[in-house]
């Protein structure tokens, strides 16, 4: 017995894949796993849940979104534009990494993890969050529950949620243009 | 007709009204306004085994759903309820003398129950089911009232209600009653077995459900023609709850056993308005009753279940691909490829009732809103389904949803995009 197949072509990091047959149905973690070997993207719960495995979904509109990757079909990524875990860091012409993402930095700094498994779902999460406020930028004072807001729906079972929330404040109340002054 | 003759005539019509006006308004006076205020709070001397009996009925007649408000003291009422005249707020019914009903006798308690009225004589609207009630024993209400009667006094203040005139002036529900206060509600099936006896008063009068799944009419008033049928009250439609409407979407007395009793079915698991139904009520009933619900809502005569659909052939598959894709792209990671779902954790989409429902509202509100996590007894639960609002465009989420009905729900694909778009928030 053979797999149905569907034709997938999709674009991870501005580098287009396929078209390719991927079995009708597999979840978009597992085309990354096993058939583009971006290893990155944590399975965790295999429901949607604990967000460990979302990628960065950019749309057409120049918005960027959190998708889990667990239960997300390769089908709904057919077309579309997306990042991961990958891809965050800046690498040269050879792909070499030659510097972390601010949010990146700000977790080693911080040490906002332990085991480090939900660390690519928190760091994805993080970079969608300043994505957004460099549209919208949010009161100083609202920076705090703005953060918890993004980043609730992520699980981490080592106890890193204030570290990494403290990190992510302080990436935002940095970074120029995040924020505004007034209501 | 001369002058004078008319004049005479305007003049005896004029002296008829007035007089029907004041024994309209003397008959008021003595039987509706001189209702009790003040008084000594009531003390209940009423037996361990009466109590439990009443705590027993309270929770079959589900008083919580409504007297409790969320996160509010149990029946110290305040839960707003937004009907298409106004806000009406659930009351205070702890027996606190000044803001729940401490001096409210059994007999006061039996006659708003039974007639609508409330102590002080004024009318009740009918968002308290008195329509439903009215079917109560006295020896139940008494019963009901000695359970309430004993529980800790809250000091919590009724709120006013908010109605539009002239649904505001309360004397208005006079006239309502007479036109829409049934003694007896009509039967849901055919039987009388001494089961269905006991599920008629179970379902008509104590667990009220027509007061949800019957349609009402243009003044709130429950349309006993078509009893039991379903209607959108809220956002979420209770479904038709006649045995042909349970039996074409494979309800069987068992699965409606399991259903009430424990809120999980093959058929699906109780969402929105029903799941506090299930966790308040229904889950306290006895077996015995609980039976004898599934017998009253099938009949003595249970009419078959429908199967459930077999496993959809190619062709509806490639009649509904693009319904189809979506269902892989975001469906499928839960629910299965062969939409069998995850035991204990996700529903179960091949003949879930939900798709099997004429009317699709149902489906499309739970795809575009998605579903908040909810625990179930014995420690079952169901994870959160997402919205998907964002993710699907109207025709989307209409070929999804035709796709839906088709492969599992064994109805038919003639969801609009435009059906889609207007309940969209």
């Amino acid at each position: 017995m053979s797999l149905a197949t569907r034709p997938l072509t999709v674009t991870v990091k501005g580098r287009r894949h396929g078209p390719m047959d991927v079995p009708e149905g597999m979840m978009m973690i597992d085309v990354l796993h096993e058939v583009l070997d971006l290893t990155g993207s944590r399975l965790g719960c295999g429901q949607g849940m604990c967000h460990a495995c979302v990628v960065i979904w950019d749309r057409d509109d120049h918005t960027s979104e959190e998708v889990p990757a667990c239960i997300t079909g390769a089908a709904f990524f057919d077309g579309k534009r997306i990042r991961t875990i990958e891809g965050i860091a800046e690498r040269n012409d050879k792909g070499e990494i030659v510097a972390l993402s601010p949010v990146q930095q700000a977790f080693l700094d911080q040490f906002s993890f332990q085991c480090g498994y939900c660390t690519p779902g928190f760091v994805n999460a993080a970079t969608v969050l300043i994505e957004r406020l460099r549209r919208a930028p949010v009161p100083r004072g609202q920076v705090e529950a703005t953060v918890a807001a993004a980043l609730e729906k992520h699980i981490c079972r080592c106890t890193g949620y204030v570290r990494y929330y403290q990190a992510v404040r302080d990436v935002i109340l940095a970074t120029p243009g995040l924020t505004r002054d007034t209501a | 007709m001369t002058v004078r003759r008319a004049g005479r005539w305007a003049f005896i019509i004029t002296a008829v009204v007035l007089v029907a006006g004041l024994v309209t308004a003397a008959f008021a006076m003595r039987n509706l306004l001189s209702g009790k205020s003040g008084g000594a709070a009531q003390i209940v001397n009423a037996s361990p085994e009466v109590v439990a009996r009443g705590k027993y009925l309270a929770e079959a007649a589900d008083c919580a759903a409504c007297h409790t408000a969320p996160n509010g003291a149990p029946f110290a009422g305040g839960l707003p309820m937004a009907t298409g005249f106004g806000t009406i707020y659930a009351t205070n019914i702890t027996p606190d003398p000044d803001d729940g009903i401490g001096r409210w006798s059994a007999e006061d308690f039996w006659r708003a129950l039974h007639d609508g009225v409330r102590r002080d004589g004024r009318q009740l609207y009918p968002a308290m089911p008195y329509t439903s009630y009215r079917g109560i024993t006295r020896a139940d209400a008494d019963a009901i009232y000695a359970y309430v009667m004993q529980l800790r006094p809250m000091k919590v203040a009724n709120r006013k209600t908010e109605l539009n005139f002239p649904f505001s002036v309360r004397l208005g529900m006079l006239g309502w009653n007479l036109l829409f206060l049934h003694d007896s509600l009509p039967a849901a099936s055919a039987g009388s077995s001494p089961a269905w006896q006991r599920g008629r008063y179970l379902v008509n009068v104590l667990g009220h459900c027509g007061e949800c799944h019957t349609p009402r009419g243009l003044v709130g008033n429950m349309e006993l023609s078509h009893a039991l049928t379903g209607f959108a009250l809220g956002r979420v439609a209770a479904p038709d709850i006649t045995p042909a409407g349970l039996a074409s979407r494979g309800w069987t007395a068992a699965a409606l056993r399991n259903f009430l009793g424990s809120g999980l079915a093959r058929q699906g698991s109780a969402f929105s308005d029903m799941h506090p139904v299930i966790m308040l009520s229904t889950r306290n009933l006895t077996a015995e009753d609980l039976s004898s619900v599934a017998t009253y809502l099938l009949g003595d005569s249970p009419p078959p279940g429908a199967p459930l659909p077999a496993i959809p052939p190619p062709e509806i598959a490639a009649a509904n691909d693009a319904g189809r894709i979506s269902y892989l792209a975001l469906c499928a990671g839960c629910h299965g490829l062969e939409g069998n779902g995850v035991p204990n954790t996700v529903v179960a989409m091949r003949g879930n009732s939900t798709l099997r429902l004429a009317d699709p509202r149902n489906l499309i509100v739970a795809m575009l809103d998605g579903i908040g996590a909810e625990n179930f007894p014995h420690r079952q639960s169901m994870q959160a389904m997402p919205g998907f609002s964002d993710k699907l465009s109207d025709g989307e989420a209409a070929a999804l949803a035709n796709y839906l009905r088709a492969a599992w729900g064994g109805q038919k694909g003639d969801v609009t995009p435009a059906a889609v778009r207007a309940l969209r928030r």
